[in-house]
C-alpha cells in the first residue's frame, strides 16, 4: 500500500466513502493470526490522519483490535462504487467530548436511515491512526457525477462580501444571503448565546414560515446544543427518529411551568422532518459568540466539504463580531415626539423573567424584555423616543451580560420581534449607537411582581 | 440512496431464521439452511492474515458448495485481491462473512486450511448469477442496478477460488449477540 501521506491518495480524497451511506467492511485478527470479518456502519473522518470507528458492542473486532492494534478497511465511494483499502492503527477509545458527540448524533442518523434505530449505540469512538491507503485494482466505476457548486469558490466569496459589514445585523443578515445565494442554503439560523441563562436564542432566521427570532435552545439540546456545548460541528446527514436531536417536538410547557402564568415560549421555527442538518459553533476567538444552523429535506444534503467551508464562514463570522466597533459614538439627537393616538394598548411586565406581554399577547423575555420595560417606561414618564447603546449597557435596571454584541444582538432581536408581533411599537435606528422608539397608540404599563 | 426499508419488516434474528434445520444433508458441514443463505444474493467480504499478522480484506463475487463436497468454494477476482489471496497460500486462515442487506442478517464462517485454487469452468457464470441476484437484493434498499455491477465488477479471465472447510460458524448480525458461535 502507497503511505497515506504520499501524493498520490489522501484519506482527504476519499472522503464521500466516510459519510455512512454504504457500509465499509473492517478485517482484523487475534494475536495468534485467526482473522475477523465484518461489516461496519461508521468510519468517520478526523482529520487528514485520523479517522474514528463506532464500538457498539464488544464483539470479536474490538477484542482483536485491543490485542493486535492492526485493521484494514474497505470503503465504497457512494456515487461511484470504486472501492478503496485502508490500514489503520488503533490508538485509544473516547467515550465523551466533540468526537464522540459528532460521531454519536451521525450515528443516529445513520441508525434510522438502515432501520437500526433500536439496535445502534455509540459507546465509544475508536480512534485509528490512517498508515495506508491504495485503491482497489481493477474494477470499473462509474463516472463522478458533476459537482453543483465550487465549496471553495463560495466559501471565499462570502468571507470577502461579510467583510463589508458594518454591524451586528448587516453581518447576520449577508450571512443567511451569502448562505442562500452562493450555498444554495433554503433553511438556515443563526443563534447566540446568552450568557446570564447560557441558553442560545435566534437572531436570524432563513426560510422558515415564522422566523422563530427569540426562539431558545438549552446547551446540549439537538444538534445545535450539542454544537455549542461541545464546540464542534454536529451534522446529521439522514433523517433521524432519535428525539435527541429533535428540536421542533417542545411545546414550552416546561417553561410555563417554570415561572407560572402564560407560556413564555417563542416556537422554534426548524423543519418537522430535516433529512439533513448541520450546526458549526461560530467561535469569537476562545468564546462562542453563536451558532450558524442549516437544514435540508435532502438526506446527504451536507457533505465533510460542506462541514469544512461553513465551518471556515463560521470562523470568519467570529473574527468579524469580535472585530465590530463598539456602535455607541454619536449623541443622541431628540426627534419630535409623535403623538400616539386611539385606545391605550396594555403592557404587561413580569419581573421574575422580565417578559413583556403586549395585550395578553407574549413578546419577549430577559434581558430583551428588561431593554424593552426600560424604553416604553422612559417613553410614557419621560417622553422620550430616542436612545443610545451606551445608556442601555450603563442602566442598572438592564441585566447585561458581558461582551459588547450581547447588547447589539438583544437589540436586534427585540426589533425583529417588535416587527414581526406588535404593530404598535418599533425600533428603528437612527445612526451609529443610536435608535428609535416609535409608538404608535397610548400605552398602559402594568408591573406583575 | 438506500432507504433502509427491510424486506420483511423485521429484523431476522440468528440461527432461528437459517440456523440447523434436522434431518436435511449437509455439505461442507453445514446446514441446508445456511448453504441456502450463502447462496442467496448476499454481501460476500472476506478476510486473511499473513505470517506477521496483519489483516487482510477482499470482496468476494460467489460461493460454490459441490454437491458432495467437504469444502465451500469462494470466488474471487485475483487482481483486486492479490494481497489476500497471497496471504491465504501464506497462512491458510480465511474468513468469509455473509450478510443480506435488506435484513442485516449475517454470518462469518473461518477456517485455518484454505488454499488458493484456479477457478474452474462455471466460476465466471456462478459469479455473474451472484451479481445479478445482489444487484437484485440491493434494489430493494434502493441502489441502482448500476451502483451494484460497478461494485462487482471483475474480469471473469482472472478469477481464482479460495477453497477451505468451515471450522467456526458465527451470527454476525448486529447487536449484543454478535460474535456468537452458532452450531454449524
Amino acid at each position: 500500500m502507497s503511505a497515506a501521506t504520499s501524493a498520490s491518495l489522501t484519506l482527504d480524497a476519499i472522503r464521500a466513502c466516510l459519510e455512512g451511506a454504504v457500509p465499509a467492511t473492517i478485517a482484523t485478527c487475534a494475536p495468534d493470526g485467526t482473522p475477523n470479518v465484518s461489516l461496519l456502519s461508521q468510519v468517520h473522518y478526523v482529520d487528514p490522519d485520523h479517522v474514528a470507528l463506532s464500538y457498539q458492542f464488544f464483539n470479536k473486532t474490538r477484542a482483536n483490535i485491543l490485542a493486535n492494534p492492526i485493521a484494514v478497511l474497505q470503503l465504497i465511494d457512494p456515487p461511484t462504487a470504486a472501492q478503496y483499502r485502508m490500514e489503520l492503527c488503533y490508538l485509544r477509545t473516547e467515550t465523551s467530548g466533540p468526537l464522540f458527540e459528532s460521531m454519536k448524533a451521525k450515528l443516529a442518523g445513520i441508525a434510522s436511515h438502515v432501520g437500526m434505530q433500536d439496535v445502534f449505540r455509540l459507546l465509544g469512538a475508536d480512534l485509528y491512526r490512517v498508515t495506508a491507503i491504495e485503491a482497489v485494482p481493477g474494477g470499473a466505476p462509474l463516472p463522478a457525477p458533476v459537482a453543483q457548486r465550487s465549496l471553495l469558490s463560495a466559501t471565499r466569496r462570502a468571507c470577502e462580501e461579510l467583510r463589508g459589514c458594518a454591524d451586528l445585523t448587516e453581518l447576520l443578515d449577508h450571512s443567511l444571503c451569502v448562505l442562500r445565494r452562493l450555498f444554495g442554503v433554503e433553511h438556515a439560523l443563526i443563534l447566540m448565546p446568552d450568557a446570564a441563562t447560557d441558553r442560545l436564542f435566534t437572531v436570524a432566521a432563513l426560510g422558515y414560515d415564522s422566523s422563530g427570532v427569540g426562539s431558545e435552545v438549552a446547551p446540549g439540546e439537538g444538534v445545535i446544543g450539542v454544537a455549542a456545548r461541545e464546540r464542534v460541528p454536529i451534522r446529521i446527514t439522514h433523517m433521524t427518529s432519535d428525539v435527541a436531536y429533535s428540536l421542533t417536538a417542545r411545546d414550552g410547557a416546561e417553561d410555563a411551568g417554570l415561572t407560572g402564568g402564560p407560556a413564555r415560549e417563542i416556537p422554534f421555527p426548524g423543519l418537522d422532518r430535516p433529512h439533513s442538518q448541520l450546526a458549526v459553533p461560530i467561535l469569537a476567538g476562545r468564546r462562542l459568540a453563536g451558532v450558524l444552523f442549516v437544514e435540508s429535506r435532502q438526506e446527504m444534503r451536507f457533505t465533510y466539504d460542506d462541514e469544512d467551508a461553513l465551518a471556515t464562514l463560521a470562523a470568519q463570522l467570529g473574527a468579524l463580531m469580535q472585530a465590530l466597533p463598539p456602535a455607541e459614538e454619536v449623541a443622541p439627537v431628540p426627534a419630535a415626539c409623535p403623538q400616539a393616538g386611539g385606545a391605550p394598548v396594555v403592557v404587561r411586565h413580569y419581573a421574575a423573567d422580565d417578559s413583556v406581554f403586549v395585550d395578553h399577547d407574549y413578546l419577549i423575555k430577559g434581558v430583551a424584555g428588561a431593554i424593552l420595560w426600560k424604553l416604553v417606561r422612559d417613553h410614557t414618564t419621560l417622553g422620550r423616543t430616542d436612545f443610545t447603546n451606551r445608556e442601555l449597557r450603563l442602566a442598572p435596571d438592564i441585566p447585561l451580560p458581558d461582551f459588547a454584541e450581547n447588547l447589539e444582538a438583544r437589540l436586534i432581536l427585540l426589533q425583529r420581534r417588535l416587527a414581526e408581533r406588535c404593530g404598535v411599537l418599533r425600533i428603528e435606528k437612527t445612526g451609529r449607537g443610536r435608535f428609535r422608539l416609535v409608538v404608535t397608540k397610548p400605552l398602559l404599563l402594568q408591573e406583575t411582581s | 440512496m438506500a432507504n433502509g426499508g427491510q424486506r420483511d419488516g423485521q429484523r431476522g434474528g440468528w440461527p432461528e431464521r437459517v440456523g440447523p434445520e434436522g434431518g436435511r444433508p449437509a455439505r461442507a458441514g453445514l446446514s441446508e439452511a445456511i448453504l441456502t443463505f450463502l447462496e442467496r444474493g448476499v454481501s460476500l467480504v472476506v478476510s486473511s492474515s499473513d505470517r506477521a499478522n496483519r489483516p487482510r480484506v477482499g470482496r468476494a463475487l460467489a460461493v460454490k458448495v459441490p454437491a458432495d463436497g467437504a469444502w465451500i468454494g469462494v470466488c474471487l477476482d485475483r487482481t483486486a485481491n492479490a494481497a489476500l489471496l497471497a496471504a491465504v497460500a501464506e497462512t491458510g486462515r480465511f474468513a468469509l462473512a455473509a450478510t443480506e442487506p435488506s435484513t442485516h442478517i449475517s454470518i462469518q464462517l473461518a477456517g485455518e486450511d484454505a488454499i488458493v485454487t484456479a477457478a474452474d469452468a462455471e466460476a465466471a457464470a456462478l459469479a455473474a448469477r451472484h451479481v445479478d441476484a445482489f444487484s437484485a437484493e440491493l434494489a430493494l434498499i434502493g441502489y441502482s442496478d448500476a451502483f451494484t455491477r460497478a461494485l462487482m465488477a471483475h474480469d471473469p479471465a482472472t478469477l481464482a477460488m479460495v477453497r477451505f472447510r468451515p471450522s467456526r460458524l458465527y451470527d454476525q448480525t448486529p447487536g449484543p449477540k454478535a460474535g456468537t458461535a452458532v452450531p454449524p
